[in-house]
């Protein structure tokens, strides 16, 4: 059986959940674990903006405006726990 | 190599909201983070009083209802207006019913939460918590009244493959609460 592009990236989904709560669940959250869950989480963000929104095939100008927000919140959320 | 289309999915205007709504949400998140540092403890003992699973569950299923949405439209643009209309109807049916479980879990917490005397002005901590998940309650449930009148519309054969905007520009939005709630899940009840 075939298995799309859209399926790979739903599965990808749940996969990177199942993590970030595997994370939480057993209290493994500490400075390194917490950069690994940022980078997953902009991840799952962008597989939303170009799989589920359907960006990826779009004009980069559009795709580019809700993943330079995915970045910059992400970024701040980062500089705020560290810093 | 398959062309770019110019324009995004949908009505430029749900694009407008939709970003107007991501910096909104993204203030709120950015101010929860920095709250935050002014009082670390706080924030970590209040957030034990979390369910974790609950929150768990529920990105799951705000995922699994997107991905159905998506499978919707997909109908709508493989198949003959017959077909893909009764088909996109079930995928929507089951988007909607989903977003109900959502909102019936949210509720679950939020009773949960009152009865045990924790409110909007318990602390800080429970102040985001409330307010952050209150407000995107409220667009999960405009985006099933959404949702629903999409799927009505489909269900009399209302979208075919050359008509199809309405559709995605309700599916934007869905999409727009499911990509808001992947931050809110981990920063609410996971990062500590």
């Amino acid at each position: 059986m075939r298995i799309n592009r859209l399926t790979i990236a739903y599965l990808s989904l749940i996969i990177l959940t199942l993590f970030a709560y595997s994370l939480g669940k057993f209290e493994l959250i500490n400075k390194t674990f917490f950069i690994i869950l940022i980078i997953t989480t902009f991840i799952k963000g962008a597989l939303v903006i170009d799989y589920f929104m359907e960006l990826k095939d779009v004009s980069f100008k559009y795709r580019v405006i809700p993943m330079i927000w995915l970045f910059i919140i992400l970024s701040g959320i980062t500089l705020g726990y560290y810093f | 190599m398959k062309e770019k289309e110019i324009y995004p999915p949908g009505d430029a205007g749900i694009w407008i909201i939709i970003y107007i709504e991501l910096i909104t949400f993204g203030l709120f998140f950015l101010g929860y983070i920095y709250s935050r540092r002014a009082d670390v403890e706080l924030f970590n003992s209040s957030q034990l009083a979390l369910n974790q699973t609950a929150g768990f569950i529920n990105t799951l299923i705000l995922i699994t209802s997107s991905y159905f949405v998506v499978k919707a439209i997909n109908s709508i643009k493989t198949y003959d207006i017959k077909k893909a209309s009764k088909i996109a109807t079930r995928w929507l049916n089951g988007a909607i019913s989903l977003g109900a479980i959502f909102l019936i879990i949210k509720m679950s917490e939020f009773v949960t939460k009152y009865s045990e005397g924790i409110n909007l002005s318990t602390n800080k901590f429970f102040m985001f918590y409330f307010l952050l998940t209150m407000f995107h309650f409220l667009h999960v449930l405009l985006g099933m009244i959404i949702l629903f009148n999409i799927k009505e519309k489909t269900k009399i054969q209302g979208y075919n493959k050359n008509d199809i905007k309405g559709m995605q520009t309700g599916a934007a939005y869905w999409h727009m609460v499911d990509l808001l709630w992947i931050i809110l899940f981990p920063l609410i009840y996971i990062i500590r």
